[in-house]
């Protein structure tokens, strides 16, 4: 069960990644549309981000995968392979050229991804504490600590 | 004017306004009978036209023709008059509107008078049509197939008078209004109300017929004497002022405002063989003009003979009326909506289905005496709105005395700075008016002071990369015409492959010389050169490293396909099965992303690209011209270039690239009333934030478009201003501030929408959506979109009418927008959007599309229906002198070539000059000496030691002062020379059927056809 719960640990924390990645590239584009920032800094800055958020939820797809959960895997694989269709089309960058006319597409494309991993969020840390992750986790340490505890020892005797 | 019955005679009437306006009254004879049911729409089917006329009709009486004629008269006189004012009264504020405006309703009144003359013209007819009446049945529709509406009248009209006439094309007239013309006949065809007005006509000779079914018929009396001439004659533009008058009027209040729409109705285009007025047939009073669509029965031909379309024969006629409705608008030439007229709402911008924006050329040049005046505040600072930005204007308003100015786009209130300030005289206007240009001109440049500057102006750079690759040292283009007059500043770069050091820049005015040396060097320099290949990407790394400190020009000459390096491309669309397939698009677009992110590159330092594409294969232009696109510049492309033909060419335009007015390190950005907002732009530049476009190097010949939308449900403002605002550093080295200020009404009606359309600027804005579309869709798709969106806004409009009116089958646009058809199929047979693989190659689509996104409404309009002229027999007159060069165009059909002719066909882009079959050997002899009888594709017209042809080349040397943007090169075509022939002249006439592609006429129908389906 250890296992178990560090792939939990690990799915929260990608997770919040993938979010923190949608936040920032919606937070880029708004600041565009606002005239905050150029389309060269903002779309420079997207295009950094974009490579590593795919590889990320691959990543994130994958793992599921491994862990067995099968309902998680098939839920985030729609994303991964839309993912992979951008990259081969290499339609996955901001086109700076061309930004202001998709802004809008964009935007909206980028909030409902992070819908979405909010929603995969809510899951993960409803399954974290129903699997008992932390719980588990803790008795790992509770566990090893048992025997290495001189009161209890102490106690016993 | 009828009386005659001879089209002809109705055509010298038709230019007199009177007349026009006589029928107008006409109709409103016929309104009487309307009142009682005008709501209803009467099945009387009149014609009626606005709604608004029908009441103004209404109250004059239909009956006394002879009063009406004198006052008739001046009624005709005057609503041509003061029309321009009336429209004032619209939304402008600052302009009262004439109470004299209102004279209208008399003249509804007035204008039934000249019923009479129609009248008389009717009778002509009426008597031959009598005999003909009988076959004026239903049946004959049904040989029209197109004809489907209930209106029977069409057929039988035509039939008698073939029969009187014997002249078979009559029956294309047979327009309605024909009909009207004989009473009887007439009658029975149109409409049964008719028949029983019947009994009233014949109690009044002449015209009381109509005026009892009169209604609906009047009007298209009007309408066919009038329009009747063939092909193209441009409708008088009083008379269009006057329907807006008409309508604005009659709709807000009904009352008697309605005479004028009358002249509207003028266009339909009847067109009769013979003097029988019936082909002539009425138009309609009303607002639209007709086309009537049936054919003759029991024959093939198509009901419609080519002659009367719509052509625009004088070439871009651009809408008067707005001007003179809003003398304050900066000229046309810098800014033109689609249509003068905002809608108020959502949901009639919904019902519009039309492009709804703007196309904008800062730039334009100005002829003598109109300069743009220039304003230097240094005192007081440039005068802005404090909210909105928005730079002061003619339609401030100034209060308080002078110290306040109210925003016209945003209605803040705002203080005058003290500097500025001035007293108001009675009028509230300021005491300085006169004094003041930015308050009387709607176009005026201000001095910009440092706060618009990010950077001290820089001077213009010109760098040139210049491919010296083996095919461009084979093709002579080093040897062409390299040494220009240049500017200030050039860098040359050598080599491709040496690194460059910031110091390549030279003075111009300094090194004159070395730098003529080196270019004299450049040939020699390269003469043993082997080289296939053609590092373009390094090439232009390096130049935007030297340039990236001054922005400027890059001027590059590439010869070959970009092989080496960076951004390297491949040869593609040699592949046809490509075509047709949804990867179809793939090849007009860039290729590598290299060029896209260069562009962005470049537009960033302010630098500008104008790519000249000297090849005779492929270079990819879809991928060269990116960096065009993106940065403001130009492509020049020169299919198969060769020095020795091509060299004029070259040398003018790049003439002209380097010495026209440029504006550097430009920023544009158009500001809107509120609840209106521009959201997309269409053109060759960049957005740098949502509305803000810019432009690294702009001038005199780009344009760009914009759409806009309304962001208000309901638009509760008078009118709508716009003010484009140009930010530059001119060759000069000063910063500048250009702005065009335009204000346009706001209507609730769609009728005075479609009144107040700009052909040019919504052709422009299709042309440039189209394009778009090729970039991601089929070529088939652009088409079919434009073809869509122009029968939706026709059947839009035909609903419009079809209540009141008995459309028949005829087919109805209103006067703004005749030539939407025309234009529309020239469209979808230009370079950029004709036929499939086979019609054009890869890289002359795309440098035409390249072209065409930035084209001025003038020129795109010219490109699309060139100039054909015949010039044979100018040049055999031995004394007329160029100044009386008087050239008629002619339709650009083969029907118009003559064997026995010389023509010259001017697109903007070039010349085809069509030698006929029969021309007589002196003239070819004359032209070009001893070459006539070679290969034309060689021949190069130059001038010889004869009268012809220093005449030829003097219409020529006119034509192309006409527009000095692009030089038109010669192209000689020799009748029957295939397949050159076929190339440069056949598949450009545009009302031709070529290759797959619809006639002028089979479009028309298909056009018409759609209308009615959905209707």
């Amino acid at each position: 069960m250890a296992w178990e719960a560090i792939f939990w640990l690990i799915f929260f924390l990608m997770n919040m990644a993938l979010i923190a990645f949608n936040l920032y590239q919606i937070v880029c584009l708004s600041d565009l549309e606002a005239d905050y920032m150029n389309p060269y800094e903002s779309s420079s800055r997207i295009n950094a981000v974009i490579v590593p958020e795919f590889v990320t939820h691959g990543v994130f797809c994958a793992l599921f995968l491994l862990a067995g959960h099968w309902i998680m895997f098939l839920v985030t694989l729609p994303i991964a392979f839309y993912n992979a269709m951008l990259y081969t089309k290499r339609q996955h960058l901001i086109d700076v050229t061309e930004v202001f006319r998709f802004l809008n597409a964009e935007k909206k494309y980028r909030i409902i991804k992070l819908a979405f991993y909010l929603v995969l969020f809510a899951v993960v840390i409803i399954r974290i504490f129903s699997a008992g992750t932390f719980f588990n986790i803790f008795s790992v340490f509770h566990f090893n600590n048992e025997e290495l505890d001189i009161r209890s020892s102490f106690l016993e005797f | 004017m009828k009386t005659t019955g001879t089209e002809n005679a109705d055509r010298a009437n038709f230019p007199q306004r009177p007349a026009a306006s006589p029928f107008t009254a006409a109709s409103q004879s016929t309104t009487p009978f309307l009142s009682s049911g005008p709501v209803v729409g009467s099945e009387a089917f009149a014609f009626r036209p606005a709604p608004p006329n029908a009441p103004q009709t209404t109250p004059s009486a239909p009956q006394t023709t002879r009063p009406y004629l004198s006052s008739g008269l001046m009624v005709g006189s005057e609503a041509s008059g003061f029309r321009p004012t009336q429209p004032v009264r619209y939304n402008d504020p600052s302009i009262p509107r004439p109470p004299s405006s209102f004279v209208p309703p008399p003249t509804g009144t007035l204008q039934h008078h000249p019923t009479p003359q129609f009248f008389s013209t009717a009778q002509a007819p009426p008597p031959r049509t009598s005999p003909g009446q009988p076959v004026f049945p239903p049946p004959i529709r049904a040989p029209a197939g197109h004809v489907p509406s209930p209106p029977v009248y069409l057929h039988s009209q035509p039939q008698i008078s073939s029969g009187q006439m014997g002249s078979p094309p009559q029956s294309i007239n047979y327009v309605p209004s024909g009909r009207s013309v004989p009473p009887s006949s007439s009658d029975s065809l149109f409409s049964a109300p008719r028949s029983t007005l019947q009994p009233l006509q014949s109690a009044f000779p002449g015209y009381s017929s109509k005026s009892p079914n009169a209604v609906t018929q009047p009007p298209p009396v009007q309408s066919a004497p009038v329009f009747t001439h063939q092909g193209g004659y441009g409708p008088p533009p009083p008379a269009t002022s006057t329907p807006f008058l008409a309508h604005q009027r009659g709709y807000v209040p009904p009352p008697p405002v309605a005479a004028p729409p009358a002249f509207y109705s003028r266009e339909q285009m009847q067109h009769q063989g013979s003097g029988l007025p019936m082909g002539a047939v009425q138009g309609l009073t009303e607002d639209f003009s007709s086309l009537s669509l049936a054919s003759v029965p029991g024959s093939l031909d198509p009901g419609l003979d080519s002659k009367v379309l719509p052509r625009p024969l004088d070439g871009d006629v651009e809408p008067k009326s707005f001007a003179e409705m809003y003398p304050l608008n900066c000229n046309s030439r810098y800014l033109r909506l689609t249509t003068s007229a905002i809608p108020n709402s959502q949901s009639l911008t919904s019902r519009w289905h039309l492009p709804l924006g703007a196309v904008v050329c800062p730039l334009a040049e100005a002829p003598e005496g109109e300069e743009v005046p220039i304003v230097n505040f240094a005192t007081t600072g440039i005068i802005r709105c404090r909210r909105c930005r928005t730079y002061v204007n003619p339609y401030m308003t100034f209060t308080d005395g002078g110290r306040k100015f109210r925003c016209n786009i945003c209605a803040l209130l705002n203080d005058v700075p003290g500097d500025y300030f001035a007293q108001l005289d009675a009028n509230g206007r300021r005491i300085d008016l006169n004094e003041r240009p930015e308050l009387t001109k709607g176009t005026v440049e201000f001095i910009a002071p440092a706060e618009y500057m990010v950077r001290p102006p820089m001077p213009p750079l010109y760098f040139f990369v210049i491919d010296v690759s083996i095919s461009a040292v084979r093709s002579g283009m080093l040897e062409s015409s390299l040494t220009q007059p240049q500017m200030m500043v050039v860098t040359d770069l050598d080599d491709i492959f040496v690194p460059l050091p910031d110091d390549l820049l030279v003075n111009l005015s300094e090194s004159r010389s070395v730098v003529d040396v080196f270019l004299d060097s450049l040939p020699s320099m390269f003469q043993d050169n082997v080289n296939m290949e053609s590092a373009f990407g390094p090439a232009i790394k390096a130049a935007f490293m030297v340039m990236n400190q001054l922005g400027g020009k890059m001027l590059i000459f590439q010869n070959t396909l970009p092989s080496l390096g960076v951004g390297r491309l491949r040869l593609r669309g040699d592949d046809l099965r490509v075509y047709g397939t949804d990867k179809e698009h793939t090849l007009r677009i860039p290729e590598d992303p290299f060029y896209k992110q260069m562009a962005a590159d470049c537009t960033k330092y302010q630098i500008a690209v104008n790519v000249y594409a000297l090849s005779d294969k492929y270079t990819d232009i879809a991928s060269l011209g990116t960096l065009a696109k993106y940065t403001g510049g130009q492509i020049y492309y020169y299919p198969s270039f060769q020095s020795s033909i091509h060299k004029e060419k070259l040398r003018h335009e790049l003439a002209r690239d380097l010495t026209r007015e440029t504006a550097w390190e430009s920023v544009l950005r158009i500001r809107c009333g509120k609840g209106v907002r521009f959201t997309t732009y269409h053109g060759n530049f960049m957005l740098r934030s949502t509305d803000l476009i810019a432009l690294p190097a702009v001038d005199c010949d780009k344009a760009y478009a914009m759409q806009m939308s309304l962001e208000e449900t309901l638009l509760t403002t008078q009118t709508v201003y716009f003010q484009v605002a140009l930010l530059y550093t001119s060759s000069s080295g000063e910063r500048r501030i250009r702005v065009h200020t335009a204000a346009a009404p706001v209507v609730s009606e769609l009728g005075e929408m479609y009144r107040q359309a700009d052909t040019g600027a919504i052709i422009s804005l299709f042309c440039r959506l189209a394009i778009e579309k090729t970039l991601s869709y089929k070529l088939e798709e652009a088409r079919s979109s434009i073809q869509q969106r122009i029968v939706k806004a026709f059947r839009e409009y035909r609903n419009l009418y079809a209540v009141q009116h008995r459309l028949g089958g005829r087919m109805i646009y209103p006067e703004s927008l005749k030539f939407l058809p025309l234009y529309g199929l020239a469209l979808c047979k230009s370079i950029p959007l004709r036929g499939g693989y086979a019609d054009a190659q890869l890289d002359e689509r795309c440098a035409a599309g390249h072209t065409m996104m930035a084209l001025p409404v003038k020129n795109l309009l010219k490109l699309l229906y060139p100039n054909l002229v015949r010039v044979d027999e100018y040049l055999g007159k031995a004394s007329s002198k160029p100044d009386e060069l008087n050239i008629s165009r002619l339709p650009v059909t083969a029907e118009s070539l003559d064997s026995r002719g010389l023509y010259v066909y001017d697109d903007g882009l070039r010349f085809v000059i069509w030698f006929g079959k029969m021309l007589p050997p002196d003239i070819a002899m004359n032209l070009l000496g001893e070459d006539f009888a070679t290969d034309f594709s060689r021949v190069i017209l130059s001038e010889r030691d004869s009268e012809m042809s220093r005449k030829l080349m003097e219409i020529l040397k006119k034509f192309r002062e006409i527009d000095p943007s692009y030089y038109q090169m010669n192209h000689l075509v020799r009748q029957g020379e295939q397949p050159r022939e076929g190339f440069f002249l056949l598949t450009n006439l545009i009302e031709d059927q070529v290759g797959g592609m619809n006639g002028y006429i089979d479009w028309i129908q298909q056009i018409h056809r759609q209308v009615q389906q959905n209707a």
